[in-house]
């Protein structure tokens, strides 16, 4: 085991919550990112914007920052034409988020944007030869640890995390889901509940266990008190800056202000989450808003 | 109720593809029954899983596979319907589509059987439509409304990019513009010049209220 996973297993378990940076496809659009163009095409393009989106986080308070390879796995990356750029991809986005002198870089892998049947027609073994490829570049190129995130299948989930604790042993990897609240509790679209969800990730070796997207600041509070009363394992939060709308010129607008988001993300920390930050329309004012409540305390 | 209707609605709550393909085969083989048989049959059938859907009771498996058994149905239903009622009008012409760069084809084509049920005569581009794709499709069919749905925030913008495109085109009157997705909103549309629809039932209530 590096020094570096070590060190952030440890610091999950330990002192201070741990602040994440918020997102990354939505900052980048902000910063001109072309309509239809993946994220992560600019880590080969335009490297020098995605370390200054980094860099915000870093300057704003965030003490790990998730490379720019949320969409980085093969399968994902073949309806660009960009699969064989794989292992390059995933190597030169960690590096453009070091570049940012993070305390932690988190290797980001998401889902593979296909469904198992009858949904779709996913298939499990290539899925696990995308998930290898991509833990294998992320690992080799010095990611402190791994994040499965936006997943909404739980056998996604699964297979991701078997695959990356297998190819990759030692570093220590996060499992995010997105959940949203029906009649009878949070569950993901497919139908897997929170808790049993979390809980399965957890005896499946997860080092920590959480939720990301679609849902706002105050819905990631109701639903963290759940997972915080019913799961053994440090707790990660990431939601977004609201639902999205479209403004008067035409571009997308999140209509949370980084205040409200950081008044509940700071409150959750203090409850016991063990890693806040956001997902989709939060940017650096969002974490800077939520550090300076956590240096005040959230009473403040 | 006739109890085959019954058991055509619970065809299709089970998402039992192959007992609503065997229900529709004995239809057609008395065909003055099609028409009340669709609506309080299959179409009812998919309106309760649509209900389920929303109630939380169903997720998107249950919702895949109930439309499946949707579509094996009508597959069989409409070569029969065109020929035993040929003068029989349709409510209007939709194209349908999920946007560019957006594959998500689930909720859209659940849209696309509901609306064709219940009388519509629907063209499905599919997913990642360009948007000249949905222009001209609909210049060729003469269509009442497109429906263009999108999935992603990143895909979002591109039905405004559409709704633009369909105002320049088309006049207001001769083309209405539905969207759907599950970022999008009625306050969106309207900004849009255009009209919301939350989810496949509703769809056709817009529809139909579109084009009364």
């Amino acid at each position: 085991m590096s020094a570096g996973s070590g060190s952030f297993r440890e610091r999950m378990l330990a002192g201070a919550p741990i602040v994440l940076d918020g997102g990354l496809g939505t900052a980048l659009m902000a910063k001109g990112l072309p309509r239809g163009m993946p994220p992560e095409a600019w880590n080969l393009e335009r490297g020098d914007v995605v370390t200054a989106v980094h860099r915000a986080y870093v300057d704003a308070g965030s003490e790990a920052v998730h490379a720019n390879t949320f969409g980085a796995n093969p399968i994902r990356l073949a309806a660009f034409g960009l699969e064989r750029e794989c292992e390059k991809i995933n190597r030169v986005a960690v590096g453009l988020a070091r570049a940012a002198m993070p305390r932690f870089v988190v290797g980001d892998v998401g889902p593979t944007g296909e469904y198992l049947p009858p949904v779709g027609k996913g298939d499990l073994a290539r899925w696990r030869e995308a998930f290898a490829r991509q833990a294998t570049a992320l690992a080799d190129a010095g990611a402190d640890a791994l994040h499965i995130e936006t997943m909404t299948d739980l056998r996604e989930a699964r297979t991701a995390l078997e695959v990356l604790l297998g190819e990759v042993p030692g570093i220590p990897v996060l499992v995010s889901m997105t959940f949203e609240r029906k009649k009878r509790g949070c569950f993901t679209i497919m139908g897997d509940p929170l808790v049993g969800s979390l809980r399965t990730l957890v005896s499946d070796g997860a080092a920590a266990v959480g939720a990301n997207c679609s849902i706002t600041s105050l819905e990631m509070s109701t639903l963290m008190d759940e997972a915080l009363r019913a799961v053994e394992a440090p707790l990660v939060a990431q939601p977004n800056a609201g639902t999205p709308e479209v403004g008067s010129d035409g571009a997308l607008q999140y209509r949370q202000s980084p205040d409200d988001f950081a008044a509940d993300m700071a409150a959750l920390a203090e409850r016991g989450v063990r890693l806040v930050g956001g997902c989709c329309g939060t940017d650096d004012r969002f974490i800077a808003a939520l550090c300076g409540r956590l240096r005040a305390g959230v009473g403040a | 109720m006739h109890s085959d209707y019954l058991a055509m609605q619970q065809a299709v709550v089970d998402g039992d593809v192959e007992t609503a393909r065997l229900l529709a085969r004995s239809l057609v083989e008395s065909p003055s029954d099609l028409l009340p048989a669709i609506e309080q049959g299959f179409a009812a059938g998919i309106r309760r899983v649509g209900e389920l859907w929303e109630e939380g009771e169903y997720f998107l498996p249950e919702l895949v596979q109930g439309a499946e058994a949707m579509k094996a149905a009508m597959e069989v239903i409409q070569p029969a319907l065109r020929s035993v009622d040929r003068n029989r009008q349709s409510k209007g012409r939709i194209v349908i589509g999920t946007v560019e760069g957006d594959l998500h084809d689930i909720g859209k084509s659940l849209v696309a059987v509901l609306l064709a049920a219940n009388g519509f005569e629907v063209h499905d581009l599919g997913s990642s439509v360009p948007i000249e794709t949905f222009l001209t499709k609909a210049a060729e069919v003469d269509a009442d409304i497109i429906a263009a749905s999108a999935l992603l925030t990143t895909t979002m913008e591109v039905q405004t990019r559409l709704a633009a495109a369909v105002k320049e085109r088309f006049s207001a009157r001769r083309c209405h513009l539905m969207l759907g997705g599950a970022p999008t909103s009625p306050a969106w549309a309207e900004r849009l010049g255009a009209h919301h629809a939350e989810n496949a039932m509703q769809a056709v209530v817009v529809a139909e209220s579109l084009l009364r």
